[in-house]
């Protein structure tokens, strides 16, 4: 191929022909600014950054999408492109939620927060998952200028939610196109495109259909490429930023694709292509359900044993000495073992083997996406007539019908089901990426799965449980088989899986496999659904009203929901200051939100609840009409401030609902009040109005400086600390504890005017039992939810106070399984 | 030559695309001859169109919708305009866009459930005298405010 010889910033580089600008630059290590480009991708040239300058060629060409030329004299840095760059960048920020770019205060606050809050929309940096790994944020703060002085515009376009695992916040995209470009080099055809044009212009599916009609086939790839997150995987943006990657295969179908799984504390939230080819797609379950699988909330979890009728928990010794005494008795023909057909090729060879050469039975493994109907009716007829007398079902494989002809039946599986309830010795399974060892797909190839993750409390992968069982029944040299490999060796041409009928990497609809192991998928993940997969009905409980009914819900201000909510009791007793703890279901944590107003005549709470974390994620997604299972309080100390005359009230985020109950009470008693809000963007304020009621003045502060002075809420509280009329004799606080700390600090001069803050955001349990509110206040421990939640600002040791949320907020609470309730919480040990 | 038109949408709209060559560089004006007979472009329609070019729907979307000139609504018997020009929007039309959606319960650019009226914004009239002017069937109305719009409509209704 012809070589083209150029100058880059002086330096000569040599490229193939073809190579545009931006190539031969990064072939000599130059780092010029793109964002549409993609190495998997042809050029686009849409964002602008590339802007270089070629001698003797008029105006900037960008970089990207100008091929380059024999004798080509390029220079990638000048005055007059780093502006034309920074006014790109500005006016793409400009549509962009940016205030923690332009943030005084963003290098303390990312220290205080390491990571960013996991929120139902990212109405900045501080909220969005993809901060880690943004190219627009990298660039703005590389940008030297880094003066991104137009004003913020945020569109308040609806985040799109109603289709299954991906959701889209069409408010940070940027139209770098790479999402519907990646599709279409993937399918041959997008599902998706920009539709419309100018402020309108967003990424759709024609007619704006919901991309389960759009073909659509959820590969995952636009979530995977986008550089913003606009496009988000709705599961995994509730955990962390995966920090591993393990290559391994699907095994949830005979395909077996390869694919990277993404881990997070040694969990997989997520799955992604290998490459942005279209031989490595995937398809929604091997993208979106899988992590969704392993990390089902019902898991078996511990082995069970029937005792005087009822399965009881017991250790693994005890379930399998009986398993072995059962089954030594049907080695006459009279045993049957009924497997999954995609599984690895060790627990495969394993099953087989006990069943035919230690037990003299018959293993059949069922194809993937059967269930137990499709048990053949030779075998049902063997069951009834007696000529089979004991089950292992590796799964949910036996019509529970048949049950009661068996003299045995031992299940071993993730999930439970009507047939493991009925089973007489219950085993857990490791599934998926909990096992380690090879895969054979349906085309005859041989494919790594692993290494392992761990899987919940005593599960096992199953070739352990077959190995030990075997040993017990006097198979003693399988004793040899210690690791994957020992197996995988005595492994002669073990036949292929079934292949599936359909392709579920091209389409969504009528291809998906339906069940795994027998159980429908769509049970335990309910998104699915959405594709027509069946699920089981559900159990007809009749109407629970149980629980407190939401009267009303609305989002307020992106990521702030208030609720009103009937709860008489609450409304009767509650004070300003105090708070509620709320459980939005049976099963979910408990936490602790300030209430805003109530009224004791209708029976109705007020209370705001940024949608920032899994709990709150929970409460968010009720809608008005529904109920939230557990309502207590009002707890904690009310605050009364009605011995000052002058009182200045300072709230941001969700203290902004919070500092209401004292505007209102207090200017009722005709007190002078002063109110100071606090926000990153002026779209992000709610409640100036009812605010502005019941005060004297009020004063907004934005971190971008949108509304109000830029800065903070303290800057206005010095103010007033120095004005001679306004000036309070009490203050409160209430927001975030970086807002309150940096409060107190500015405030310290002035010593003798009390900062009341209010340290509820660090509350696990709410009855002082557990501990992990404990605060130090003027030199005493104190528990935030019985003594508090108000403390005098300048009292409280906050170095103490950050070290605890660090170390005990952050590990234990996320940590926590999601069902983790009271009884199973650390604390109660 | 114009061949004789099917009853047919979806071979109607066939024929009209083979008038043109499968190259990318045709569609619009494909679109724009399927918009002239059909009246808007349907979902069917942007579907066969896609078809014919091998392309998706969701690509001949993206582009038709990048320019004003295409319908994706059935027109209405009464077809409201609102001119959105300098003059009148300095005038108010955005109110009058504004109150006309509200009215008729539908946003610019589709029509009404029972196919009564169609609402579309319109670039600059060149009746700035006028502002703020609407045309309603052809006719233009002028100096408009909300209230008086009501009542043009309610006549067209009746
Ligand atoms: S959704 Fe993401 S990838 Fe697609 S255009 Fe917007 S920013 Fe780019
Ligand atoms: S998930 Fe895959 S198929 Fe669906 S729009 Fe994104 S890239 Fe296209
Ligand atoms: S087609 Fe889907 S389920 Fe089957 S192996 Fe591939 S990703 Fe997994
Ligand atoms: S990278 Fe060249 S224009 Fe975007």
């Amino acid at each position: 191929m012809k070589e083209i010889t150029l100058t880059i910033d002086g330096q000569p580089v040599s490229v193939a022909s073809g190579a545009s600008v931006l190539d031969a630059a990064k072939a000599l290590g130059i780092e010029v600014p793109s964002i549409c480009s993609h190495p998997d991708l042809p050029a686009y040239g849409a964002c602008r950054m590339c802007v270089v300058e070629i001698e003797s060629v008029r105006g900037f060409p960008t970089a990207c999408t100008t091929p380059a030329a024999d004798g080509m004299v390029v220079r990638t840095e000048s005055e007059t492109l780093r502006r034309l760059r920074e006014n790109t960048l500005e006016l793409m920020m400009s549509g962009h939620p940016n205030a923690c770019l332009v943030c005084d205060y963003r290098a303390v606050c990312e220290k205080h927060k390491p990571t960013p809050s996991k929120a139902g929309t990212s109405t900045r940096c501080g909220l969005c998952g993809n901060r880690s790994e943004c190219d627009l944020r990298e660039l703005v703060l590389s940008s030297p200028g880094r003066n991104l002085g137009l004003p913020t515009i945020y569109s308040r376009k609806k985040v799109e939610r109603d289709d299954p695992f991906i959701e889209r916040d069409h408010n940070l995209c940027i139209l770098c196109g790479l999402c519907w470009r990646i599709c279409d080099k993937i399918h041959g055809q997008p599902a998706i495109s920009i539709v419309r044009r100018g402020k309108e212009a967003r990424i759709a599916a024609s007619f704006d259909r919901s991309w389960v009609d759009s073909g659509c086939t959820f590969c995952g790839a636009c979530v995977d490429i986008c550089p913003t997150g606009t496009i988000s995987d709705r599961f995994a943006k509730w955990h962390g930023h995966p920090e591993n990657k393990i290559l391994s295969t699907c095994m949830l179908c005979p395909e077996g694709c390869a694919f990277h799984e993404m881990t997070e504390n040694n969990r997989v939230v997520a799955t992604r292509m290998t490459g942005f080819k279209p031989e490595n797609r995937l398809c929604a379950l091997g993208r979106f359900a899988y992590p969704q699988l392993l990390q089902d909330r019902h898991r078996l979890d511990r082995p069970l044993l029937r005792e005087s009728g009822e399965l009881v928990p017991v250790s693994q010794e005890e379930a399998m000495e009986a398993l072995a005494a059962a089954l030594d008795g049907f080695r006459d023909g009279s045993f049957l073992l009924l497997g999954n057909d995609t599984e690895l090729r060790e627990t495969k060879h394993l099953y087989r083997s006990l069943a035919g050469d230690v037990l003299h039975g018959k293993a059949l493994f069922m194809a993937a996406g059967s269930g137990a109907e499709d048990l053949p009716e030779e075998l049902a007829d063997a069951i009834e007539s007696g000529a089979i007398r004991a089950v292992l079902s590796a799964g949910n494989f036996l019509p529970t019908g048949l049950r009661e002809h068996l003299d045995f039946l031992a299940v071993i599986d993730a999930f439970p089901s009507t047939l493991s309830a009925s089973a007489d010795v219950v085993l857990p399974a490791s599934i998926l990426a909990e096992t380690t060892g090879t895969f054979r797909d349906a085309a005859g190839d041989v494919k790594g799965v692993g290494p392992a993750l761990p899987a919940p409390e005593q599960a096992r992968p199953e070739w352990h449980w077959v190995r030990d069982l075997a040993q017990r029944l006097g198979a003693e040299d399988w004793c040899r088989f210690r690791y994957a490999p020992e197996v995988t060796r005595t492994i002669g041409d073990d036949p292929a899986p079934a292949p599936l009928r359909t392709r579920p990497r091209d389409s969504v609809k009528d291809s998906l496999p339906t069940r795994f192991r027998g159980h429908f998928l769509a049970d335990r993940v309910p998104a699915l659904r959405a594709f027509g997969l069946p699920s089981t009905p559900a159990e007809e409980t009749g109407a629970d009203k149980r629980g407190f009914p939401i009267r009303r819900k609305e989002e307020i201000a992106p990521n702030f929901h208030s609720f009103l909510v009937e709860a008489p009791e609450i409304a009767r007793y509650a004070r300003p200051g105090q708070f509620i703890m709320l459980m939005a279901s049976e099963t979910s944590e408990r936490v602790p939100f300030t209430l805003t107003d109530w009224d004791p005549e209708a029976g109705t709470i007020l209370f705001i609840i940024e949608e920032t974390g899994r709990s709150s994620r929970e409460l968010c997604a009720l809608r008005a009409g529904d109920r939230i299972a557990h309502v207590s309080g009002p707890l904690g100390a009310p605050l009364d401030l009605s011995g000052a005359g002058t009182i200045a009230l300072a709230g941001g985020c969700y203290g902004i609902g919070a500092i209401y109950p004292f505007a209102k009470a207090l200017h009722r008693a005709g007190k002078r009040v002063f109110v100071v809000l606090e926000a990153s963007s002026h779209f992000l304020m709610y409640f100036e109005d009812e605010l502005r009621e019941f005060c004297e003045e009020i004063f907004f502060t934005t971190r971008d400086g949108s509304m109000g002075r830029k800065g903070a809420v303290h800057d206005v509280l010095v103010e007033l600390l120095q004005s001679g009329d306004k000036r309070p004799d009490a203050m409160a606080a209430i927001g975030c504890t970086l807002m309150m700390q940096m409060a107190t600090e500015a405030t310290r001069p002035w010593s003798d005017v009390p900062l009341h803050v209010a340290l509820n955001p660090i509350m696990i349990d709410g009855t002082g039992m557990c501990g992990a509110c404990r605060v130090s206040v003027g030199g005493q421990t104190n528990f935030a939810c019985v003594d508090g939640p108000f403390f005098n600002g300048h009292e409280v040791d906050w170095a103490e106070l950050a070290s605890r949320r660090g170390a005990f907020v952050q590990v234990e609470v996320e940590a926590m399984p999601q069902n983790g309730t009271l009884a199973a919480h650390p604390c109660r040990h | 030559m114009i061949e004789a038109p099917t009853a047919n949408p979806t071979e109607r709209i066939h024929d009209v695309c083979r008038r043109f060559g499968p190259d990318r560089e045709n569609l619009i004006p494909a679109l724009q001859e399927v918009q002239e007979s059909e009246g808007f472009l349907s979902p069917e329609a942007v579907d066969v169109i896609a078809g014919y070019f091998s392309l998706s729907a969701n690509n001949v979307y993206g582009v038709a919708t990048f320019y004003a000139q295409f319908r994706y609504h059935p027109p209405g018997r009464h077809c409201l305009k609102i001119c959105q020009g300098t003059a009148c929007h300095v005038q108010g039309s955005g109110v009058l866009l504004d109150a006309a959606e509200r009215s008729l319960g539908i946003r610019s650019g589709e029509t009404t459930e029972d196919g009564d009226f169609g609402l579309e914004e319109l670039a600059c009239l060149g009746s700035c005298a006028l502002a703020p002017a609407v045309v309603l069937d052809g006719v233009v109305h002028a100096r408009q405010t909300p209230k008086k719009l009501n009542a043009l409509l309610e006549k067209a209704r009746s």
